[in-house]
């Protein structure tokens, strides 16, 4: 069996290009790009890290972002605040609310300027009335990477990346992944991406796994249709006009098809005994699995196949699905051991990929770069064991404040109580505080894709 | 017969601060109309295939009235009957008896009605009328359902009032009811704020308390705003006042009505869609309480989240993005 330096020195070396020169590294690049194992760092020097990156980046988000200067001094916090590790809790947090409060047409694209940290290159948008799509677009072409949340309930979270933080972002959910899948993972796997095209797409978790096609040998993408901010609109809305009508019709083929195509890739990769994966969102798994038991059919894949879920837990509309039936489910009918079936927890807001572990299915905080907090209904943080809203200070965005109070439950754990690693851990599924919005992209992408699994 | 005296009493009059907004209203509305004929003559019926409104079951009951029922007979300010608001009416009195009128506290009488018209009653547009054709339907505007609550308070000889402002409303909400209707929402566009809104207010204890009973749990929910109690206000959280229209008054004015009115004899249509909408917002946001586990918890998680302070953001123009026609 491969060691786990030498499973990870591989990896590294096909997404070099994810990673700036060592010469350039700061704190952040420190603490993101340096550690091996990022859930094994001992957790004296993993706070070390944690406090230089997270140090960094508020002195950087305080002296060049005018909006989070003005919240700090209000706050009354500066960075002279911030002397040892114990005074990080003192950062002020924004509410992920903020980057869902945006004005419209031109008004947005200053809206995204001013909340940038940072230089800011020239960007020309045309048109008398641009779309968020134009704007983001033309953000884009300019040297961004602005992505967004799905949003079902018609907003999105818009959050600025420059490339060296979307960069961080790619890096770290792909490393934390294979990190906790060792030794499964290698270069000649087959890959299948539950998600959009991620080049066809701003959609976040559509466009983080770009590093995908540099990490496995082949990918497919499941959706591989162009995922803008009108098509999801008209699609989540089903408002009445011909043009949405003509969409949902679109997306109701497409679905068969998806299904059809995956279960095509199986057969052909059972075949010729490849190492396969997927990635993305689980209710296409879920209807895939569906088809299969209808049909009789099943597959061996044992221990040559990953997957790797995220994005929430709704299979279909008024069902959500244990993780421990789903990963059963993929072992009697894909024979892909449990082990291998790993949940993942994030955000478009942040970089803090969180990954199950193989023992238990906690979900490992990635700490050597990101604070988490569970805070109370007052926004203080509460000790370990207890139920709160998830907030984190992540200590790896360069262009924007990734200090932010999230709109998800969880509760976090010091150690996982199955597996060895040292540092803290969420319950194995997390879910939305309040029915504003329902949360998580795989559950946006299951009503856009309205999948036809239904017991019809 | 009202007396001259009676009108000027109680208000009937409007103040300047309602003229002037009534105005602006009535000029906006005919604007709107004016310039969106083609629109009118879409809206001014329903669709034949469009779905209906119909109206939900009252959710409680009305006693019967007994000769042995306490009747307020005071005269004095914002205890005596005011214009829609006759405290006497038999329904009024039999249903404040109900709620204990002359039996609980003042606090724990106002806190009783106030839960009955806004948890049990529904919003409803229409033209304003007696309150006790407001508490036979169980549904009505807010001002059908403060002066439902105002009623039962002088009904069980609390003092109570209206507070009358212009608003705007905050987005969420604007989506759901404003936009659900395009003559509605040009109308509200072309003004920028909506015309009137209001809260009730009971004299308690010795201090006005203000009863906010528009709103039921349900559509609170669906703005993803906390359930407002008895004493808190929606002013800040649910609506925001035009600064210097807050107005005092016993009595809603004449001429108060006209604007419902108006609406449902140009465009029953925009009235129907409104509270078509209304109705789906209620059951969007009772899914919403059910997930969140009842009202209570609901109410706990968002103001979770309403604890948080938000950065201000002043958006200003940045020469490195340039706007290319
Ligand atoms: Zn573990």
């Amino acid at each position: 069996m491969i060691s786990f330096d030498d499973y990870i020195e591989k990896f590294d070396k096909l997404v070099q290009k994810y990673i700036p020169p060592k010469k350039d590294w700061t704190p952040p690049d420190q603490a993101v790009y340096g550690p091996k194992d990022p859930f094994r760092v001992p957790i004296k020097e993993g706070k070390e890290l944690q406090f230089n990156a997270i140090k960094y980046q508020f002195k950087n988000h305080y002296e060049n972002n005018n909006m989070y200067n003005s919240f700090c001094k209000q706050m009354n916090i500066t960075p002279s605040d911030i002397k040892t590790y114990d005074d990080i809790e003192k950062i002020p947090l924004i509410p992920g609310e903020f980057y869902k409060d945006y004005p419209h047409g031109r008004d947005f694209a200053m809206w995204l300027a001013n909340i940038f940290t940072g230089h800011i290159p020239q960007v020309k948008i045309s048109g008398k009335n641009p779309n968020f799509d134009d704007i983001i677009n033309s953000f884009n072409a300019s040297g961004f990477v602005v992505a967004y949340s799905s949003g079902t309930s018609g907003r999105h979270t818009f959050i600025p990346r420059d490339s060296r933080t979307f960069n961080i972002s790619e890096y770290a959910i792909a490393k934390n992944s294979i990190t906790m899948a060792y030794p499964v993972y290698d270069y000649s796997m087959k890959g299948y991406l539950l998600m959009p095209n991620p080049f066809k797409t701003n959609v976040f978790a559509g466009k983080v796994c770009t590093i995908f096609f540099n990490a496995v040998s082949e990918v497919k993408s499941a959706i591989d249709r162009e995922i803008n901010t009108e098509l999801i609109k008209l699609s989540m809305t089903g408002s009445g006009s011909f043009k949405a009508k003509m969409i949902q019709k679109v997306i109701a083929k497409m679905n068969k098809k998806i299904v059809n195509d995956i279960i095509k890739w199986l057969e052909k990769n059972e075949k010729e005994k490849n190492k396969i994966v997927f990635a993305g969102a689980p209710f296409i798994l879920y209807a895939v699995t569906k088809k299969l038991i209808e049909q009789g059919k099943s597959f061996d894949f044992s221990d040559r196949a990953a997957i790797l879920t995220g994005g929430g837990w709704k299979i279909e509309e008024n069902h959500r699905m244990p993780l421990e039936d789903f990963r059963k489910r993929m072992q009697e009918v894909l024979g892909i051991n449990t082990e291998y079936c790993l949940d993942l927890y994030g955000m478009v807001e942040g970089n803090g990929w969180m990954v199950q572990c193989q023992e238990g299915h906690y979900l490992h905080i990635p700490y050597t770069y990101y604070h988490p907090m569970i805070l109370d209904e007052n926004s203080k943080p509460l000790e370990y064991g207890k139920w709160g809203r998830f907030a984190f200070l992540d200590g790896s965005t360069f262009s924007y404040p990734g200090f932010i109070i999230s709109g998800d439950k969880s509760r976090m754990l010091e150690h996982c109580p199955v597996c060895d690693r040292p540092g803290p851990v969420l319950e194995p599924e997390v879910t939305r505080i309040s029915g504003k919005e329902m949360r998580g992209c795989a559950e946006e992408l299951r009503r856009m894709i309205s999948m036809d699994t239904g017991d019809d | 017969m009202t007396s001259i005296r009676e009108i000027k009493e109680k208000g009937y009059i409007p103040q300047k601060m309602t003229t002037k907004l009534f105005i602006a209203g009535a000029f906006s509305l005919s604007k709107t109309l004016l310039l969106n004929m083609g629109d009118l003559k879409k809206l001014r019926k329903s669709l034949p295939n469009s779905e209906r409104y119909i109206r939900p079951k009252r959710e409680y009951e009305i006693p019967k009235f007994s000769k042995d029922m306490k009747i307020n007979n005071s005269n004095e300010k914002y205890l005596r009957p005011t214009l829609y608001c006759d405290h006497r009416e038999p329904k009024v009195v039999a249903l404040a008896h109900k709620l204990g009128a002359y039996k609980k506290s003042d606090r724990e009488f106002a806190e009783g009605a106030f839960e009955l018209v806004k948890e049990q009653m529904t919003l409803e547009i229409c033209p304003l009328n007696s309150v006790s054709e407001t508490l036979d339907r169980g549904t009505g505007t807010c001002f059908h359902l403060i002066t439902a609550f105002i009623a039962l308070c002088r009904a069980a000889g609390i003092k109570a009032r209206y507070k009358v402002f212009a608003m705007n409303v905050i987005k969420a909400w604007y989506d759901s009811v404003v936009v659900a209707d395009p003559l509605v929402k040009k109308w509200y566009d072309s003004m920028g704020y909506f015309m009137l809104e209001g809260e009730g207010e009971a004299f308690i204890d010795g201090k006005w308390v203000v009863a906010h009973v528009g709103p039921k749990a349900e559509r609170q929910a669906a703005a993803g705003i906390p359930i407002t109690k008895f004493g808190e206000d929606s002013i800040g959280r649910w609506f925001f006042a035009i600064p210097g229209t807050i107005m005092i008054m016993e009595s809603i004015p004449y001429g108060f009505s006209g604007t419902t009115k108006l609406l449902k004899i140009i465009a029953p249509g925009s009235m129907e869609r409104v509270n078509i909408s209304i109705l789906k917002q209620i059951e969007k946001g009772r899914d919403i309480i059910n997930k969140a586990g009842g009202a209570d918890s609901y109410d706990r998680m968002v103001r979770m989240e309403e604890g948080a302070k938000k950065p201000d953001i002043k958006i200003e123009s940045k020469s490195q993005i340039v706007f290319e026609d």
